[in-house]
């Protein structure tokens, strides 16, 4: 019985976590100082959110109870983490964790803007920014190799940044107007 | 800093200890900041999950390991660095362009800024300076060629050479030089010296049985014919692999004996033949320069002539009058290169050259040879008058590489747009001349102000990039100097520490003050004059 019922709980649940992979990853990155502890909490919550995927009461929210697990496993990630790291303070993990929580729709609308920003942005740039932000890149390997210094590199890629999330907010806010 | 500055160095993960605490702070007073910062994480995650799954930037992870992993150094991924410094290159060189179209000279600095992003755009190092080099198979080399992975045959003289990974080395024939990336080579033969600036650390330099990883020094290698090696360490640490040993580290003043067959021993400091240190260029150029500079002295318009020699503990004015006090301030290198220590850097926050120049003067002509390393501040400083009271100058360098030149008009008088300006003036600038690029380059500037004619005009290395109108509203007719500093701002009125940070972040090397507005054609005489 249970050998049968389990694939049909299985397929459920990569469904439900495929759906919600990138809301959840978004949701603990704000609590996380690099992509890689994102990436190592984000697989110790799937495991958490299978093995207690019993108690998931199918006629709640997925991503909120999601949110939930991985808060707790943030937490207890950042309780292992070296003091020298850049790790939020436990108070404001929480803080951050909770309001996070109520900006899943907010993030997600974001995201789907971004894609037409980062596709408006000149190839260069767009090349340059993806660059500095691969995961365990180096800037200052990036930087000196482009015969330059962090500090430079590091305004250009703020730069950057800064004009990807006025675009998006441009996008967000007359979208949002349009349809009220 | 600023709460976005504080987000930017969590989000570089660049902030330190204190900054990081700062930052929490705020972040728990503020529901605001933390919306902010959850909004900008977003960002960044949707950038870093593009990023690792583009094919291109996949490329990057492994190379992201350097220094080089360990043996065997055939490594595959090595042969797509040039690939990747070229792509950099050209981004970052692209990026600059693409930023900055505003400006009326933007062609100039367009070639400016592809002219110098062509140095990292192949290869692995750059020849700095041939002496009596003679290569194998009649080969040739010139200074400022750029070197891939290929091997050097040197029969005899010596080339000086520059990795893009920072490292120098001086090679002394007869030499075998195999050149395999910007942090690495291998010596079959010959004798070198290598220093390291901390950005290199962990270049290799392997022998025939010998593998050394620099920790951040100076020090030498010599491998005989039958390759048998000595190594030597002037400053610092290196860690020696010889043959089948553990790993040995070795420090200031101690020397090894690396036979081919054998186990290494200590050996008495100085017996291995390493190339001298690396000495000036006393080429024809250098003593032309220094017949030029010094007649320039007897030039009657000169206010103040700073060699940045110093004697007594003075900066000196190559006139002998006006002489300048070191504050902080790092006696380096000259673009000459060499010992001689005639360039100040002024890296450190605090670092300035303090100068008195009495007089009232019609016109002022600013021109210097100036290394920038980056520009980290709003504002880098070439040339500050004290107070920045009424007919005293500004000259200094944006964080967007534009050369600005000001002069306080009337500091009674707010300034128009922005009443807590600190009084009527008018910045001019020019187009960004200087992108990251071109760190470490040296080039040569001056800005003139020349009220008769009405005119500002910016030179970069010796061409004009920008000339502007000196209209009725911000004439003023005569200028002063008085206390004023080099490299930094001594006394500024403001409290923003953005704006009260100006030390320049770079060396400074030969600075003239004029009173009156050199011509095109004589600024480009004086770039001439002076340059390499």
């Amino acid at each position: 019985m249970e050998s049968e019922e389990k694939p049909d709980r299985y397929e459920l649940f990569v469904e439900l976590f495929a759906a919600h992979e990138s809301d959840l990853r978004r949701f603990l990155r704000s609590l996380l100082p690099t992509a890689t502890d994102t990436d190592e909490v984000l697989q110790q919550t799937a495991l958490v959110l299978w093995r207690k995927f019993d108690q998931f009461d199918p006629e709640t929210k997925f991503i909120k109870w999601a949110c939930v697990v991985a808060r707790f496993e943030a937490l207890a990630y950042r309780r292992k983490m070296a003091r020298d790291r850049m790790v939020f303070r436990e108070d404001i993990l929480e803080l951050m964790a909770d309001e996070g929580a109520e900006e899943i729709e907010v993030r997600s609308a974001e995201h789907d803007a971004l894609e037409l920003c980062l596709a408006e942005l000149p190839e260069k740039q767009r090349k340059l920014v993806l660059l500095a932000h691969t995961p365990e890149v180096k800037v200052k390997q990036l930087a000196a190799d482009a015969g330059s210094t962090a500090a430079a590199f590091y305004m250009k890629i703020n730069r950057l940044r800064k004009t990807l999330l006025v675009c998006v907010e441009g996008k967000t806010t007359s979208a949002g107007g349009a349809a009220s | 800093m600023t709460d976005q500055q504080l987000i930017d160095g969590y989000l570089n993960q660049s902030l330190d200890a204190e900054a990081f605490d700062d930052l929490q702070e705020r972040l728990l007073s503020s529901a605001v900041l933390r919306a902010d910062l959850r909004r900008q994480l977003a960002l960044v995650d949707h950038l870093e999950q593009l990023s690792s799954s583009d094919g291109d930037v996949e490329l990057l992870r492994p190379w992201q390991q350097t220094p080089p992993e360990p043996l065997p150094m055939k490594n595959t991924l090595w042969a797509k660095l040039p690939w990747l410094v070229a792509a950099i290159a050209v981004l970052v060189a692209g990026a600059v362009l693409i930023n900055d179209r505003s400006g009326s000279a933007t062609d100039e600095v367009a070639l400016h800024a592809d002219s110098a992003s062509e140095p990292s755009a192949e290869g692995f190092a750059v020849v700095r300076q041939v002496r009596d080099a003679v290569l194998a198979d009649d080969g040739s080399l010139d200074t400022d060629s750029m070197l891939t992975s290929e091997t050097l045959k040197l029969v005899s003289g010596s080339v000086e050479l520059q990795f893009f990974s920072g490292a120098e080395m001086t090679l002394q024939g007869p030499a075998e030089l195999e050149i395999l990336s910007a942090w690495e080579a291998v010596c079959r033969r010959g004798s070198v010296r290598v220093k390291v600036p901390e950005a290199a650390q962990g270049f290799r330099l392997r022998g025939p049985e010998t593998e050394i990883v620099d920790l951040g020094t100076e020090f030498g290698l010599e491998v005989g014919a039958e390759g048998a090696a000595r190594v030597e360490v002037f400053d610092g640490e290196i860690a020696v692999h010889h043959r089948q040993e553990a790993e040995r580290l070795i420090t200031t003043g101690d020397a090894w004996e690396l036979p081919s067959d054998g186990a290494a021993t200590q050996i008495e400091p100085g017996i291995a033949q390493i190339p001298s240190p690396v000495e000036p260029t006393h080429s024809s150029r250098y003593a032309d320069w220094r017949a030029y500079r010094d007649a320039l002295t007897d030039d009657e318009r000169l206010i103040a002539y700073y060699t940045f020699a110093e004697k007594d503990g003075a900066i000196v004015d190559h006139r002998d009058q006006h002489h300048g006090a070191k504050i902080r301030a790092e006696s380096v290198a000259s673009r000459w290169g060499g010992d001689e220590e005639s360039a100040v850097e002024f890296r450190r926050p605090g670092s300035r050259v303090r100068v008195s120049l009495p007089g009232e003067f019609s016109a002022f002509t600013f021109m210097c040879w100036v290394r920038i390393d980056s520009l980290d501040r709003w504002y880098n400083a070439l040339f500050m008058g004290d107070g920045y009271e009424t007919g005293e100058p500004h000259w200094q360098i944006r964080d967007d590489g534009r050369l600005m030149l000001s002069v306080m008009v009337d500091d009674s008088q707010p300034h128009p747009k922005n009443p807590t300006d600190a009084g009527l003036h008018r910045v001019y600038f020019s187009p960004p001349f200087w992108d990251p690029s071109m760190s470490g380059q040296w080039i040569h500037l001056c800005s003139t102000y020349d009220p008769a004619q009405r005119q500002v005009c910016h030179y970069v290395d010796g061409e004009l990039i920008h000339q502007a109108e000196i209209v009725d509203q911000f004439y003023i007719e005569r200028l002063r100097i008085g206390n004023a500093e080099l490299g930094n701002w001594g006394q500024p009125f403001r409290t923003n520490p953005l704006f009260a940070m100006r030390n320049l972040n770079g060396r400074m090397d030969e600075l003239a003050v004029f009173s009156s507005a050199l011509s095109p054609q004589e600024v480009q005489e004086h770039y001439q004059q002076s340059r390499h």
